[in-house]
């Protein structure tokens, strides 16, 4: 079912990327093509080029040359800012929160009133604080809303990050390494919320090293090496494809 | 939608053991910190409030002379700036050590307008303040672009380039001869004059602390302050930030104007050395890390105290450079002692006194049990791999779905 899945509706394509640094080709004209509805990995060897990847989409790095469009849009070297509103919440490699800000805060930061007029409003407008608090009981750290950001644990932080992407509401979610540095039981809740988002109907994109979490998780695997994709398709078929093999063991 | 059923066999055996509700049924649920003192912090703030206003209108009727009354209108001057350079500082980090320029810009410009134009004195202050605001803006973009130690430099850049030019432009400036600028009330003797300035400085004041408080308050003072703690992952939740930080810039410099403005009218003798002055610059941040810089009234407290630790120092040290080094202690104690600032300092302090607040401790504590809980649950899944096995749909998932969770309880023991 999920082979035979040609997308109706595009979601995140690129187009020939590419990205140097000094002499290095982070990104080396990179073609993938996101599956829309579905929880897509990107895997690959420390140094692949995966989250430079990843900022080039985000546009947090403006890309040297190719194309970046989501669901047929440009948005190559778009600033971050349009991007996220565009849809694509993104979360970071090393978890990243608004430390001396509280919990609650944290997630009106991204609350999705824009409006010129609004801005001068009050931040803990109730809608706002309705909806971040149903996000933050979603994640399970609902009890914290009032504590400082930086008091919370790593894990927690994890899960404050996550919240607080959603808040924007985005359609695609792109995880960077969703399960690095948390311990094993959070790694389950986490991934047991991202398959209940995506049963809602986002689009998820997750950059990670567990491979069991992986290939348990993901319907739809892309592998990078040396900047570019090398092999993609569902999780069984890339598990014994023989260039992944070779790019991660190196035989 | 495929991926919902490709993944319902991990459902069952993730949520038995680890769903996100187990964290809600947490045997002590914390009550949120502030619900209980809320109300006597509230009375707290209205009474200190209050206490603040009536000794800030009294001052002028007790001081015993007008040296005195003229260091209460030099510390209300220094609390507008440094409250005008949190808007910037306090909101979004970036520390400009160069807000002088934007003082003496308005200082100068008012005093231009009245002298060389004939604008009448309180008009003039809002014109050149209006004058800055316009510069402010192009200044802003381009320095805005560097953060850290770089924008510091490009802001001191700026004021040294200034006061370079002021010297220099003497025909127009009157340059190092100094600038005089006639005063609004010809007829008042001088404790009148500094009186009345008083009570312009202290509205003045009123009305930048309100714009800070409601900005501080304020969807865009929370996406400013996201801004101070990470610009990039504010810019990854969808916050402009460029243009919010050159708002908050604009703001400040636009303030800041203002004061010099009043304070050319008040002192009516201007000077580039002491307009555009790096000193100046360097007291307003002083005064406003030293209060606090991400409380209302951080700058106020800090430049009551820097103010009155510099009139104090220049009356007892002021025929040498002494009075510099004692300032420069000032500054060294609260660095190390009070790296938050005055205010937070005390707000800790009275915390000691009070009810203990929850602390993090007993966090962990609920989630080493809920951890606990889910290994438990863990152990009893593997009891009964067969059943499970069975509901799963999909054979060949099966397996790396069983796989993380062995490993993962042996990492953890």
């Amino acid at each position: 079912m999920t082979t035979t899945a040609q997308p109706s509706v595009r979601s995140l394509e690129t187009v020939e990327l590419s990205k140097t640094f000094g002499g290095v080709r982070a990104v080396d004209g990179a073609s993938a093509t996101f599956r829309h509805g579905m929880i897509n990995a990107l895997i690959g060897p420390n140094g692949s080029g995966k989250t430079t990847f990843f900022n080039c989409v985000t546009g947090m790095i403006k890309p040297d040359s190719g194309r970046v469009t989501y669901r047929g849009r440009d948005i190559t070297g778009k600033a971050p800012h349009t991007i996220a509103r565009a849809g694509l919440g993104r979360s970071f490699q090393l978890c990243r929160i608004f430390s001396r800000m509280t919990v609650l805060e944290n997630l009106l930061v991204a609350s999705r009133e824009h409006g010129r007029g609004r801005l001068l409003r009050g931040s803990h407008a109730s809608q706002d604080v309705e909806r971040a608090r149903g996000l933050l009981a979603r994640v399970g750290i609902e009890h914290l809303e009032a504590i400082e950001a930086r008091n919370l644990s790593y894990g927690q932080q994890k899960l404050l990050e996550l919240a607080g992407v959603l808040m924007g509401d985005p359609d695609t979610i792109l995880l960077d390494e969703p399960a690095g540095g948390v311990n094993p039981a959070l790694i389950g809740r986490i991934s047991s919320l991202v398959s209940e988002l995506n049963a809602e109907g986002k689009t998820f994109l997750i950059v990670e090293h567990n491979m069991d979490l992986v290939m348990s998780l993901c319907d739809h695997v892309i592998v990078f090496d040396q900047g570019r994709p090398i092999a993609e398709g569902p999780p069984s078929v890339v598990q014994a494809d023989s260039r992944v093999l070779e790019a991660y063991l190196g035989v | 939608m495929p991926s919902a059923s490709s993944t319902a066999p991990d459902g069952p055996g993730v949520d038995s053991t680890l769903e996100p509700g187990a964290v809600r049924t947490a045997p002590t649920p914390l009550p949120p910190p502030g619900g209980r003192r809320s109300l006597a912090v509230r009375i707290a703030r209205v009474v200190a409030l209050a206490v603040g206003a009536a000794l800030v209108l009294a001052f002028p009727a007790l001081a015993p002379n007008a040296y005195v009354l003229s260091s209460g209108v030099i510390i209300l001057s220094y609390a507008v700036l440094a409250t005008s350079w949190n808007f910037v500082g306090g909101f979004t980090g970036y520390i400009s050590l160069g807000h002088a320029a934007y003082f003496g810009l308005g200082a100068y410009g008012t005093g231009l307008l009245i002298t060389k134009a004939g604008v009448p004195s309180f008009v003039a202050i809002g014109l050149s303040a209006l004058i800055v605001l316009l510069i402010a803006v192009p200044i802003g973009i381009a320095s805005l672009r560097v953060r850290g130690a770089s924008f510091v430099i490009v802001s001191i850049a700026f004021v040294l380039i200034l006061q370079l030019v002021f010297q220099a432009l003497g025909s127009i400036t009157g340059g190092s001869l100094g600038l005089t600028v006639p005063r609004p009330f010809p007829g008042l003797l001088r404790p009148e004059h500094h009186r009345v300035f008083f009570y312009l400085f202290a509205t003045l004041l009123v009305f930048v602390l309100l714009t800070w408080w409601l900005i501080d308050r304020s969807r865009f003072g929370t996406r400013l302050k996201a801004v101070r703690e990470d610009e990039d992952k504010a810019e990854s939740l969808g916050v402009p930030t460029r243009n919010y930080k050159l708002v908050a810039f604009v703001v400040s410099a636009t303030s800041t104007a203002l004061a010099g403005g009043l304070y050319a009218l008040w002192f009516g003798d201007l000077d580039p050395i002491f307009q555009f002055s790096i000193l100046l610059g360097a007291y307003i941040v002083l005064m406003a890390l030293l209060g606090g810089v991400r409380n209302v009234f951080g700058p106020v407290v800090g430049a009551l105290v820097v103010g009155v630790g510099l009139e104090f120092f220049k009356v007892n040290f002021g025929n040498t450079q002494f009075h510099l080094v004692a300032v420069a202690m000032l500054l060294g104690i609260v660095v190390l002692f009070m790296p938050d600032g005055v205010i937070p300092a005390a707000v800790a302090l009275v915390r000691r006194f009070g009810p203990q607040a929850a602390s993090i401790r007993e966090l962990s504590a609920a989630e080493l049990a809920e951890r606990e809980r889910g290994v438990r649950a863990a152990a009893a899944a593997r009891a009964r791999p067969a059943d499970h096995g069975a509901s799963a749909a999909d054979g060949d998932r099966d397996r790396p779905h069983e796989d993380p969770r062995t490993t993962g309880d042996q990492e953890e023991r």
